[in-house]
């Protein structure tokens, strides 16, 4: 079987290896004909005014990505295009364009200017200087993005920018989709930061080409106010990239990746599970002395562990059956990017494809994205631009399970019985845990979804002729999706081993009787259109800019639902070759429509960019809320002090920048259900009257008609600097957030016996969310030697101030000054050893010597719901940290990117299972050292333990270091790479959640969140060549 | 020219902008003015209240929790037999959880109907809305009220009776009334809606499952019944007694009559005819509308889970309780002793022979004929081979070694989980109004009709008649017993044990399956009995605790005792 396997990746390869040459081709001929300039080689050395020879200055060629960088005795030679000009710049310098002409030897001197430190970062509806930003606004560059092989860009942000925080609950190809949190949790409502991708929020993150990405923002302070009601949660800015001017640069990469689960559970084999299960039994039927049975025998066991009988006695491992030694994924990219002086433009083109993990499973996922972004100038004053792309994706999965429940096939996998046969030496598949061999999965039909988004955005900017420093912008954006989801799913048959007759017999699987189909037909549109009018003006030293926008947008959603059972075959996968009996099929349908409408501006002023002052506003309006109360003002000012600039600074040599800043913003939130200002019926809760159908409408929540926004109060302070040219670069900012008339039901303190049908939301929660970040990074040159390390640790936690709360309970388990998420837990404190330990301290009635001891806390003398508390710590970390090595050393680079996160605790559910139920595996960690009789000092409960509900047994201390990702690289000397006409060629290997170092959560992957089964996290391995031309 | 078409196209843009796109109605509901405007809407709404009416076709069944079915597992409704029950986790037992939880923590829900219910009373107390049959459909929905409460009354005791709806912000503080005031209340209700309601429909009815005059005299009968029990009737009062025969014997010869056979009884789709039942819970093989309770309850041998966690698996302790053919029960308790009753032939090492014909239609037992597969549960002593139906070929196979037969289909319906079962789930029948007279005319000292009645239950399946000489303590045995036999898995057991307060002796046994050892070369078998679960009743047991939550935010609501 393993052969196959790998025969079966070796096809799989060669048939991608096919397609990137189709799609090499086909992106050849479009772009032909546009090559052909000729080459010179110049050189040169770079020193600093003084005459020290200069490293680590970039060099590049105008309006390409072709560069290079200076050597440690300030040395350089480039190979450029005709009538070229060169870009010498180097971090604290000024930079200097010189036109190459005919020369071939270039020197040159830079000299030290601050403003050069300028970075440009992309914020809410425009850009700004890093020097001179007064907001909370982190970012990452697409660059640093293609260094993760991971899939889903998503997970690549993880440590990559502080504050936030990305957690990665599941590896399955195509719903590996991470957790993103932007300082924490400030709201129990959703928490979800609004994504906003080239000017819209938009969905599928996750799915962008990574080469494609320009930069990323992250806005987590008032900086977010301009986003106003639903930027309280923070905003993530997605920029991807535009043309540039220059010849066109091609770009084209390959990788190829291996990817496997991180961490595979141990779970315990046949013969330690009948042992297990034995002592569950006999505890279960009162632990009888005499007349008792076990089910399995001694015999039993010893045949589990002696393999002397694979039929009737078999040891299996369903890991090692089910779990591919390594899955494969291929993704390759080729885009152009170039322009002139009136049009420039960026085409791209990628492909992913990844195969899932497991043995005979239909799981795949294919994603093909396209992208053009053009911008012409089309008179002197005004420029139009478009930028569209497109998601082909297609998802397909198992068909036992939906989105919800793919923890099911993992159940089916650890938790199946050992005892139970996979696959029969014969080669006859067994029935698995209760039918569900995993192994089978492939003849069970499929899930399938696939959709094809398209963004569109069209732009138009102008330079209003009459009035200086005037700009009018103006966007339309119009999304949409469509989305076809199919749930097929067919008969499947295994063998069971008949030990009377001895025969295979052929057995129906648990799943459907004949064929069934459910299609879902789904259509997203969001047209987004604003305009913008922008205003900027220097007078001497007062730096004038002002914006003031419109934006209305609006969102459609309709659904139609198929289903039909009972196809005479399996054949044809379509609606209509399913039965036509009214029995058989069922339909559904609806839409759902929204919208927004606002205003927004910003002004800004600064003093001789010492002195810099900023006010955004957002005043929003959605229809989720009624009419009165629909539309929220939402402001934020920041302010900021260049103490560099100031001339008491200037002896101060080695400070090139130093600033600080502050921030107050009032944002808010509205992600919850619309319309819970109205009293409305669905149709459902149907009754069957002499077994016909009688139409039922139930009735929705009850009505709060006066529903509004969350608000959310952030108060930011900042501290930035370089020093040393670079040498140390810092940031420090603490921040705290006060959210308010959070909207929340009082599902807990409103008695049941009102009998209401379900509680709106109200505005009545408050929570605080503080904490900081802490940046560090050191850049540096040592001679041919270059190396970049960058740090970044974020703390936030929350306290919840009101919540609603059960009333009149005991205050250790009220929210109420608990972060968001607080669980509730009865405290462990081992287990009872003795029948004496147990007769002395107040224990549940059913509980047993072995069983976990629960701490009475209020001392009442028996153990009830009254002795939980809340926890202090939940899920999501209150401390993500990341550390990041970029070091170059001649021709080779290697990065390394260390993430992590502490301060958070995980409650696994699954852990303590078992010897309980026939077909629930166990860990190996769980049954080591657990009580049994023969073991009294066991410090794990017993088999078939008991306990009141959740506890701290159970809660795992989930801290880890991740060495995310690792990439080693090697770039072609020019001299080779140019003779074939490439300016750059790269050679790299590289890798993602290499390796991981757990506190506490050994037996599993740390990143996870409630119980083990669910899709494991993967490690991917990946070689790659990237080329330009 | 140019920049007058630009500045044009901006004030297009800006004039564009408007808040209208805010004004939008919700496409995927219907407002509260549309559903009390329209006739066909309020019919809707007073169809949905039926849903307040309880089924047992769960995932877990509440047979679980008795000394019905051996029950493996210790969580959800496994708290019940292994004494794990308290006030903060009653809730897994909610009957909106998944496994169904028994349908035995009803608070949440039964208030919630009674709210829809009040709302729809307040209503049509309205003169403007205009309905035809307003009359009968204001009397279901007071059955329904009544019938709700009474759900309650059993689970927890005295419970607020509530009649008004309220709104949200509304703080009203709630107390619980006395058993007697809910009984009082009950029958108040059934009393105002028996003249408006339909008299019967018979069960191939389009109709049917509607609340009727019979069924609303069969709550009568049973919430009478209860009420005279020792549980409900802590003075003793023998006239409940009385009243509670007086309310059976109205539907003695309402022109019901014992269904002929016992197992087509039960596995019939819904809309068959038959003329016992009372008062269902249909089902219907449209989309949404029918159970799976074959699936759930037969063994590995059909694909299905043996009842979850095989957990629904007939005990030995049911078993023992079948009589024999001649009459006699299997087992006498002299001195409280479990022994063979030498009188019934009962023979240990061949124990399936010469039972109650409702063993066979109740129980799958190995050697039993279903569907004409023989169920094997055997396992030979060497380990080298065991019978397909036996624990050891799959651990969906219940380790008992029974399998419930009672609700599931014969040959010609499929099984399979996509099949659509929709044998009615029976709230009322002949068979127990039968029942419940026998036992209320016992009480008042009647034997005679007791015995009467007693036998006639048992004609139907060709028992011998309860013999004149069987009196007192010993005919209350046989009373008792004929209950647990006539109505297993039915979801009376449960509340039967309890109302006679003899929940404290039956539901400490522990629980027993058998063993079945045959030697392959003999064919011969040996049976012996193994205890499986051991079970603990404590008093306060009798009665379910109400959410601890609940508590604390109804200070007047007082939780049962032993459950603080």
């Amino acid at each position: 079987m393993k052969e196959s396997l790998y025969s079966k990746g070796y096809r799989s390869i060669k048939k991608q290896l096919y397609h990137v040459r189709n799609y090499l081709a086909v992106f050849l001929v479009f772009v032909g004909g546009l090559q052909g300039y000729a080459q010179t080689q110049i050189s040169g050395v770079v020193k600093e005014e003084n005459g020290d020879f200069l490293p680590g200055v970039n060099i590049l060629e105008k309006g390409t990505l072709n560069g290079a960088i200076s050597d440690i005795d300030g040395s350089y030679s480039i190979t450029v295009g005709e009538s070229a000009v060169l870009i010498f710049s180097f971090i604290g310098y000024g930079s200097k364009e010189i036109v190459v002409g005919n020369q071939s030897e270039i020197n040159v001197e830079l000299s030290p200017d601050m403003t050069s430190l300028s970075e440009v970062i992309v914020v809410g509806y425009g850009e700004q200087r890093k020097e001179t930003l007064t907001g909370s606004v982190a970012n990452v560059s697409g660059d640093d993005l293609v260094k993760s092989p991971a899939a889903n860009v998503t997970s690549s942000l993880a440590g990559r920018l502080p504050g936030l925080t990305v957690n990665q609950r599941s590896g399955e190809p195509g719903r590996d989709d991470p957790n993103i949190l932007i300082r924490g949790s400030g709201t129990f409502g959703n928490n979800s930061p609004l994504i906003i991708i080239d000017g819209v929020p938009r969905s599928q993150i996750g799915r962008l080409n990574p080469e494609d990405i320009e930069s990323i923002s992250v806005l987590k302070d008032a900086s977010a106010a301009i986003y106003g009601a639903r930027a309280a949660n923070g905003v993530i800015l997605v920029t991807t990239k535009a043309g540039q001017k220059g010849k066109p640069v091609f770009n084209f990469t390959i990788n190829q990746s291996f990817l496997q689960p991180t961490k595979i559970l141990d779970m315990l084999d046949a013969s330690e599970f009948a042992q297990v299960y034995n002592e569950g039994a006999w505890y279960r039927a009162g632990r009888p002395e005499t007349n008792w049975t076990p089910p399995f025998s001694q015999e039993a066991i010893q045949r589990y562990a002696d393999g002397s009988d694979p039929v009737r006695y078999p040891n299996t491992d369903w890991v090692k059956e089910a779990v591919k030694p390594y899955s494969t994924q291929q993704r390759i990219n080729l885009s152009a990017r170039g322009g002139s002086d009136d049009v420039n433009y960026f085409l791209s083109f990628g492909t992913v494809s990844q195969n899932g993990n497991l043995v005979n499973d239909p799981t795949e996922y294919r994603q093909y994205n396209m992208r053009v972004n053009v911008n012409v100038n089309l008179t002197e004053n005004l420029t139009v631009g478009a930028n569209l792309s497109a998601l082909l994706n297609n998802q397909n999965f198992g068909s036992v399970a939906t989105d919800e429940e793919s923890w099911v096939n993992f159940k089916n996998i650890y938790q199946a019985n050992p005892t139970l046969i996979a696959q029969y030496p014969n080669g006859l598949y067994g029935p698995g845990r209760l039918g569900e061999n995993p192994l089978l999965m492939d003849q069970r039909g499929y899930f399938n979804r696939e959709s094809s988004p398209m963004f569109s955005s069209f732009t138009a900017s102008y330079q209003v002729p009459f009035l200086e420093g005037l700009k009018i912008d103006a966007s339309y954006n119009y999304d949409i999706n469509n989305q076809v989801q199919r749930r097929w799913r067919t008969p499947y048959f295994f063998h069971e081993f008949n030990t009377v007759t001895e025969e295979y017999e052929r057995r129906q699987g648990t799943g459907v009787s004949a064929p069934e189909l459910s299609q879902t037909n789904t259509k997203w549109t969001t047209k987004l259109y604003n305009i913008r009018l922008n205003y900027s003006r220097t007078i001497d030293k007062h730096y004038f800019a002002a914006l003031l926008g419109t934006e209305q947008q609006e969102n459609y959603e309709n659904w139609v639902h198929a289903f039909r059972r009972n196809f005479v075959s399996s054949a044809i996968d379509q609606i209509d070759a399913g039965s036509s009996d009214t029995n058989d099929m069922n339909t559904g349908g609806s839409t759902r429509i929204s919208g927004y409408n606002n205003y927004f501006g910003r002004l800004n002023y600064d003093y001789d960019g010492k002195y810099l002052l900023e006010f955004l506003f957002r005043y929003d309006g959605s229809q989720k809320f009624p009419k009165e109360s629909r539309y929220g003002f939402f402001p934020g000012v920041s302010a900021g002090w260049r103490l560099s600039e100031e001339p008491f600074m200037a002896d101060l040599d080695f400070v090139n920048q130093l600033k600080i800043r502050g921030s107050y913003g009032k944002i808010g939130n509205d992600f919850v259900a619309a319309y819970q200002h109205l009293q409305a019926f669905t149709f459902g809760n149907n009754y069957y009257f002499g077994g016909n159908v009688s139409p039922g409408v139930n009735p929705g929540v009850l009505p709060n008609r006066n529903i509004t926004w969350e608000t959310s109060e952030k108060v930011d302070i900042g501290l930035e600097g370089v020093l040393w040219q670079g040498g140390l670069g810092f940031e420090f900012v603490v921040f705290n957030e006060q959210r308010s008339d959070i909207l929340a039901r009082r599902n807990v303190s409103v008695s049941n016996v009102y009998g209401y049908p379900g509680l709106p939301d109200e505005n009545i929660g408050r929570v605080r969310n503080r904490g900081f970040e802490l940046i560090l990074n050191r850049k540096r040159s040592l001679g041919e030697f270059n190396y970049n390390i960058a740090g970044n640790v974020a703390f936030a936690r929350s306290e919840i101030q009101f919540m609603d709360e059960v009333p009149n309970d005991i205050a250790d388990k009220n929210l109420t000054g608990r972060p968001v998420g607080a669980g509730l837990y009865y405290q462990a404190d081992g287990i009872f050893n003795t029948q004496e330990e147990l007769d002395s301290y107040p224990h549940i009635s059913n509980a047993q010597v072995g069983d976990v001891r629960i701490v009475d806390r209020n001392n009442d003398g028996q153990i009830n719901g009254d002795d939980q508390f809340r926890f202090n710590y939940t899920a999501t970390p209150e401390y993500v940290f990341g550390l990041n090595f970029d070091l170059a050393y001649k021709n080779f680079d290697l990065n390394l990117f260390f993430q992590g996160q502490t301060n958070v605790y995980n409650y696994d559910e699954r852990y303590p299972d078992l010897g309980t139920a026939a077909f629930d595996n166990a860990t190996v960690e769980r049954a080591t050292d657990r009580w049994t009789v023969d073991n009294p000092n066991g410090t794990k409960p017993r088999a078939d333990g008991v306990e009141p509900g959740a506890n701290t047994m159970w809660l795992f201390d989930a801290t880890f270091v991740r060495l995310k990702n690792v990439e080693f690289g090697y770039s072609l000397p020019d001299h080779l790479i140019s003779r074939i006409g490439f300016s750059d060629a790269r050679f790299y290997v590289s890798g993602s959640n290499v390796l991981t170092w757990s506190k506490e959560i050994k037996w599993a992957d740390p990143e996870a969140s409630g119980g083990f089964l669910y899709y494991p996290q993967l490690r991917t391995m990946n070689v790659g060549l990237n080329v330009k031309f | 020219m140019k920049k007058s078409i630009i500045y044009l196209f901006i004030l297009a843009v800006l004039a564009g902008c408007s808040d209208d796109i805010l004004d939008v109605q919700p496409q995927d509901r219907v407002s509260e003015e549309a559903v009390w405007g329209d006739e066909n809407l309020i019919r809707a709404y007073h169809t949905s209240l039926y849903n307040g009416v309880l089924h047992g076709f769960k995932i877990h069944m509440l047979s679980k929790a008795t000394d019905e079915a051996f029950n493996a597992i210790n969580f959800d409704i496994g708290i019940i037999p292994t004494g794990a029950l308290r006030a903060d986790n009653v809730t897994s037992l909610s009957d909106t959880h998944w496994t169904g939880g028994g349908g035995l923590y009803y608070w949440n829900t039964g208030y919630q109907y009674i709210r829809r219910i009040n709302i729809f009373l307040e209503k049509m107390a309205d003169p403007t809305i205009v309905v035809s049959e307003k009359e009968k459909l204001v009397a279901e929905a007071k059955f329904l009220r009544a019938y709700i409460h009474f759900l309650l009354l059993e689970r927890f005791g005295g419970v607020p009776i509530v009649t008004e709806s309220y709104e949200l912000g509304a703080d009203q503080s709630f107390s619980r009334n006395s058993i007697d005031e809910c009984f009082e209340f009950i029958e108040t209700e059934l009393n105002e809606a028996i003249p408006d309601l339909e008299k019967r429909y018979a069960a191939s009815d389009a109709n049917f499952g509607r609340a009727t005059q019979d069924a609303a005299q069969a709550l009568l009968s049973r919430a009478l019944l209860y009420a005279a029990s020792p549980l409900f009737n802590e003075s003793g009062d023998q006239g409940k007694w009385q009243r509670a025969a007086d309310a059976a014997e109205v539907l003695l010869n309402a022109g019901y009559s014992l269904h002929e056979d016992y197992t087509t009884l039960f596995n019939q789709p819904t809309g068959t005819a038959n003329n016992e039942m009372i008062f269902v819970r249909p089902f219907s093989s449209s989309p949404g509308g029918f159970h799976s309770a074959p699936m759930d309850n037969l063994n590995r041998r059909y694909g299905a889970y043996g009842g979850w966690w095989a957990s629904n698996g007939p005990s030995q302790n049911l078993v023992d309780d079948y009589d024999m053919i001649n009459g006699e029960p299997v087992f006498i308790y002299p001195n409280g002793v479990k022994t063979i009753n030498p009188a019934s032939g009962y023979d240990p090492q061949n124990p399936y022979v010469n039972r109650d014909p409702r063993f066979d239609a109740t129980v799958i037992y190995d050697g039993a004929t279903y569907r004409g597969d023989k169920f094997e549960m055997w396992v030979a002593p060497d380990g080298e081979s065991w019978g397909f139906d036996s624990y050891r070929q799959s651990g969906d196979n219940p380790r008992s070694n029974y399998v419930l037969r009672k609700f599931m289909p014969d040959e010609g319906t499929p099984l399979s989980w996509q099949q659509p079962y929709t044998n009615p789930w029976i709230i009322f029948r002949l068979g127990e109004i039968y029942l419940n007279y026998a036992e209320a005319k016992f009480e008042l000292g009647d034997e005679e009709t007791c015995r009467e009645y007693l036998s006639k239950i048992r004609a139907r399946v060709n028992m011998p008649p309860i013999p004149s000489t069987v009196t007192g303590e010993e005919l209350r045995q046989r009373l008792y017993n004929e209950r647990r036999i006539e109505l297993a898995f039915e979801e009376h057991r449960y509340w039967d044990v309890r109302r006679w307060k003899i929940a404290e002796t039956v539901e400490n046994q522990p629980i027993f399956g058998m063993d079945i050892i045959r030697n392959p070369s003999t064919g011969e078998k040996t049976y012996s009995r193994i205890q499986l679960l051991s079970r603990i009743f404590e008093e306060k047991m009798y009665w379910l605790p109400i959410e601890q939550n609940e508590i604390l935010r109804n200070q007047g609501i007082q939780q049962n005792p032993g459950y603080e």
